[in-house]
């Protein structure tokens, strides 16, 4: 027997847990201003989040699904993308979204229980939030491939977390962009946890981004702590993309520091300790801390930031509760195009009996 | 006796079927150390240990799929969808080896497999969460439909579904999960396969129905009846095959036929059912067959879910419609 | 005051227990606070404050079970409007939770029989058709004899239980209408038995029937003495029958179906009190004169004092209206389905007519012969009217 094949995979991490670099920052990172706004952004997540929760808990809102301890992966990735980008997300991924140009009232009202909150007004292109695990892997390698097709320089994004890649269609998304050369970076973001299953019971793979190379693509592992490293590893892979090498896989390493939905209790299911154990290596401290070594940031601007970003949340809240419900007749006037004679009866119906709720 | 609830009983005749045969394997996504996102499964792996309590990889194709080789092993896999909206990526299994394998093999390999799903909406769930897609299974050949709608018959059918030599899907009314309790021995009585249940005597409208809107229907029921209404009210439960007999002898009698069921109305199980009393029972009729359905719109997300699931209100009115006609 | 009910806290969940208290009556709280930590089925969540105000009451106290729904905390709120909240179960009109039975309830099921098929009780079999037109005659489908297979009731078997109906009182009548005035005059009087049945008799043929009138004289001057009326025009019926047997028939639009007599079963128009009635008299081709009289008699006479049984005012297959023994030349009197002819008899009267190059004067008798014209053409109609009228100026 001899070898034929032989594959590594390259973990990289920027900032350490105190906010330290590790070695060298890129040049985006030593730019004051664009830290600062990848932080804001990730406190606004941070404090939405909560705010969502507790919506949730006091019958405001539906189930939800919070993103509390990925907000460096969601912000990173989000800045490494181009607005003509196209994002395939999960349904977690609120910082890469708001940086996107979606909007907190747009997510209230899709978690209000209404596909209004999914027409976002910015991102146009952008697919709404994906329920069914892994199905929206393919649909970002077809998006490539119109870039492709059409030459354009544009790149598809797909979020899935460590669960979903166990699904067939994470393979096949993967298998069929490789083959094909398509410019699509995957985002496999490694919380630790689907729902109550750890990734250890997952698979038997060290990595998950050692996926890609069954598929013949790249694999990158980075720190999803760490907003200057997914940052990084995401422009790289994104300029790969574009430049027409094909896709890659990054797995972010991060930490599910909340319960998987406002109906899941993970006390039930996580080692204890666990939860507490990983706190330390949480996002934003970090990140704040890199700031004020920089000079960028005190105690007075964080507090500024956070009456702010409460603010904001406070108006989205405002705006979400003073939507009314909308009407029966949206069932049936975005089925199609031009909705078939006959459906008319049904939407009569639906009219007639919705005033009994 | 216990008074439990659907999801208990649920639990109540895994516990029961898996003590009585070690062939019984539980397999599906949280179900082992979470005991299920419902619960459906709670402290059956501290019982019987994680071989026969999988936390499956999150695969609904691989957990059909790897439920298919167990069984022709001679097990005996009950598997879980966690939501039937995510019922997709297992079907190919399902419907293209689970379902056929008896057929292609003449019996040499069989599949005594029973695959548990929520079922309908009404909870205020996330998108896909509250789907009814029984038609999907109902149309494909070697499969047995299950879909109970009390406590007490979700334990006596559950039995019966694993104790069967061939597969059954056994959809499990989301919304009744929790809804109301019910008085049911823990006995290891099955209750038959193939039949349908009377579950109110009437002489002016047969009522069929099955899953959660059973509830709804027996409470327009209760309404129609102030008004002397007389409603013979069915749960289907076996929506493939169709106790079709049953519902005939109910038809003669009454003569007027209104089939509700929370799936859109296109091609939906209750076309069966009228269809068959067209065919067998027309003579009997004194009113058109009505369906009062959800609509042929996808499932709304749960701001209009209760608009798209027929109100108690809209069956009293339907049934009260035909009976007048 | 504002009241906080427990939401759902999962999805779908009925209840939930509360583990501990962190707010005590009288405590300002703001909006977010954890108030109480509560567990489901599902999960040990903390519930925080909706709203910023003073803990005015607690709804329960460790260990305590709360149905989703009900009152948890009672606040007295920092200014005057509490936000209300956009959806969910707190809301007392909307949401799923609020219209869901709590795990209280119990369901009791009573095991019901399976009634075996076949088993007393059962409904008359019929043709949906048959249902309908019986509906429309206000017949009750139960007392109409099903003569199709297993019993089964046809549509034939409710036209033929039509006649019967006008001879009973089976008719349902409807509860009495009220005009807003209270005058005697004119007071609305409904219709009933054979005015009634008149009445819907007529309506379905209305409905129904295409009808379509062809007149002509029969010369009857040398008719010799002793003839009779209706036994000369019955024969004569049987003669235009034979001559085109297309109108001595039935038609049924349900199956588009023709049925052609050999038997010649006339149903005559008999004017009484109570409305129009119908005897038939049987097989008038095959029998004398005499017999049709003598017949005619007998059946002028229950008519006239109702004693006739069904038989003889069902399943006629023709029908003749002697109207003209009062007056009026000619009509057009109305095929009753599903018989497809009719044929009317003015009065006599004695007009001048045409003899070679004479005028001379002639009694003669005016006919006016309807026929459906769905199922007869106009040919067939007039070939008809052809016989019938040289049969009639025969002498005898």
């Amino acid at each position: 027997m001899k070898d034929v094949a032989d594959f590594v995979i390259r973990r990289g991490q920027w900032l350490d847990a105190e906010g330290r670099p590790t070695g060298p920052l890129p040049d985006f990172a030593r730019d004051t201003a664009e830290v600062e706004r990848m932080y804001r952004m990730m406190t606004l997540c941070r404090l939405f989040d909560a705010k969502a929760v507790n919506l949730q808990r006091t019958g405001r809102l539906g189930t939800y699904a919070p993103c509390t301890g990925q907000e460096a992966t969601h912000v990173g990735v989000g800045a490494a993308m181009r607005p003509e980008d196209v994002l395939c997300p999960v349904y977690r991924e609120y910082g890469t979204q708001l940086w996107r140009g979606v909007t907190l009232a747009e997510i209230l009202v899709y978690w209000g229980g209404d596909e209004r909150g999914t027409n976002f007004a910015v991102p146009r292109q952008d697919f709404p939030w994906c329920v069914p695990i892994a199905s929206q892997t393919p649909i970002a390698a077809g998006v490539a491939m119109a870039f492709k097709v059409r030459g354009e320089p544009r790149c598809a994004v797909a979020y899935i977390g460590d669960g979903g890649t166990s699904e067939g269609a994470f393979y096949e998304a993967m298998n069929a962009a490789g083959a094909q050369k398509l410019p699509v970076v995957f985002v496999v973001v490694n919380n630790g946890w689907a729902i109550s299953v750890p990734v250890a019971a997952q698979t038997a793979a060290q990595t998950l981004a050692q996926k890609a190379i069954a598929a013949g693509i790249t694999g990158v592992q980075v720190d999803g702590n760490d907003i200057i490293g997914v940052r990084l590893v995401m422009e790289e892979a994104l300029g790969r993309a574009r430049r027409g090498e094909g896709p890659t896989v990054v797995e972010t390493l991060t930490y599910r520091l909340s319960d998987h939905t406002t109906a899941d209790d993970a006390t039930r299911y996580r080692p204890a300790g666990e939860l507490e154990a990983a706190w330390p290596s949480e996002p934003l401290v970090r990140t704040r801390r890199y700031l004020e070594s920089l000079g960028a940031w005190d105690d007075a601007r964080e507090q500024a930031l956070r009456a702010d970003c409460s603010k904001q949340i406070e108006a989205a809240v405002q705006a979400y509760q003073s939507t009314p419900k909308d009407s029966t007749d949206a069932m049936f006037d975005h089925l199609f195009a031009h909705l078939p004679e006959a459906l008319e009866e049904q939407k009569d119906s639906a009219r007639r009996w919705s005033a009994g709720h | 006796m216990a008074k439990v609830t659907l999801v208990e009983a649920v639990n109540m005749a895994l516990a029961h079927e898996m003590a009585r045969d070690p062939d019984v394997v539980l397999l599906g996504e949280d179900i082992g150390r979470n005991g299920g996102v419902f619960r459906a499964t709670i402290g059956l792996q501290e019982r019987f240990g994680p071989l026969r309590v999988q936390d499956s990889t999150l695969a609904e194709g691989a957990i059909a799929g790897m439920a298919v080789g167990m069984a022709s092993q001679g097990l005996r896999p009950v598997a879980e969808i966690q939501f039937m909206g995510f019922l997709y990526p297992a079907l190919d299994q399902i419907c293209n080896h689970m379902a056929r394998m008896r057929n292609r093999t003449r019996g040499r390999l069989t599949m005594p497999i029973v695959v548990r799903m929520p079922h309908g909406g009404g909870i205020h769930a996330p998108e896909h969460h509250s789907e009814s897609l029984e038609t999907l299974l109902c149309h494909h050949a070697g499969l047995r439909v299950l879909c109970p709608s009390s406590p007490a018959r979700a334990y006596g059918l559950l039995l019966a579904a694993i104790r069967d030599p061939d597969p059954v899907m056994f959809l499990e009314p989301t919304r009744l999960y929790r809804m109301a309790k019910q008085e049911v021995l823990d006995d290891g009585l099955a209750l038959p396969l193939d039949r349908a249940f009377r579950l109110r005597e009437g002489e002016d409208v047969t009522v069929v129905t099955w899953g959660a809107m059973t509830h709804d229907v027996l409470r327009a029921a209760d309404q129609l009846s102030l008004e002397k209404i007389g409603c013979d009210v069915i749960d289907l439960a076996s929506l493939s095959p169709i106790d079709h007999d049953t519902v005939l002898d109910s038809v003669s009698r009454t003569g007027r036929l209104v089939i509700v069921h929370e799936a859109a109305r296109h091609c939906g199980v209750g076309a069966e059912v009228a269809a068959t009393v067209a065919e067998r029972g027309l003579h009997d009729l004194l009113a058109p067959v009505r369906r009062i359905t959800g609509y042929d719109t996808v499932m709304p997300y749960f701001k209009l879910e209760h608009d798209y699931i027929p109100s108690v209100a809209r069956i009293a009115d339907g049934i009260r419609e035909t009976a007048r006609t | 005051m504002s009241r906080f009910n427990l939401p759902d806290l999962g999805e779908g969940l009925q209840e939930a227990e509360i583990v501990q208290w962190h707010v005590a009556v009288g405590d300002r709280v703001a909006v977010d606070q954890p108030m109480v930590a509560m567990e489901t089925a599902k999960a040990v969540v903390e519930v925080p404050s909706p709203v910023a105000g003073v803990i005015a009451a607690l709804h329960g106290k460790p260990g305590d079970t709360v149905a989703t729904g009900a009152p948890l905390v009672d606040f007295k709120v920092d200014g005057e409007s509490p936000p209300t909240p956009a959806q969910g179960p707190a809301t007392a009109s909307g949401g799923v939770v609020g219209h869901m039975p709590t795990s209280d309830e119990e369901l009791r099921e009573a095991p019901m029989p399976q009634v075996a098929p076949g088993s007393p009780g059962r409904r008359r079999r019929a043709l949906p058709a048959a249902r309908d037109l019986a509906r429309r005659l206000g017949l009750d489908i139960d007392a109409v004899a099903g003569t199709g297979r297993d019993g089964l009731v046809t549509v034939a078997d409710v036209q033929a239980a039509s006649g019967h109906a006008a001879s009973t009182q089976h008719v349902p009548v409807p509860a009495p209408l009220h005009r807003a005035s209270d005058s005697a005059e004119g007071e609305l009087e409904v219709l009933r038995s054979l005015r009634r049945a008149m009445a819907q008799s007529m309506s379905l043929a209305r409905d129904n029937v295409m009808e379509c009138t062809v007149c002509d004289d029969a010369d009857i001057e040398h008719w010799e003495s002793g003839n009779d009326y209706t036994s000369r025009l019955l024969r004569a019926i049987a003669a235009g029958c034979r001559a085109e047997p297309g109108l001595n028939a039935w038609f049924d639009a349900t199956s588009q179906g023709r049925r052609i007599f050999h038997h010649i079963d006339v149903g005559i128009a008999v004017d009484t009190p109570d409305g129009l009635l119908v005897p038939v008299i049987r097989d008038v081709g095959n029998r004398s004169g005499a017999e049709l009289r003598a017949d005619i008699n007998r059946l002028k006479a229950g008519a006239r004092d109702r004693s006739l049984p069904a038989s003889d005012l069902r399943d006629f297959t023709f029908m003749l209206s002697n109207f003209g023994v009062m007056a009026g030349r000619y009509a057009t009197p109305v095929v009753v389905p599903p018989a497809v002819a009719i044929l009317g008899a003015g009065k006599v009267s004695r007009d001048v007519v045409a003899v070679g190059d004479r005028i001379e004067v002639h009694r003669r008798m005016p006919l006016s012969l309807t026929f459906d014209h769905r199922c007869v053409t106009g040919g067939e109609a007039v070939r008809l009217l052809g016989a019938v009228i040289k049969d009639l100026e025969m002498r005898s």
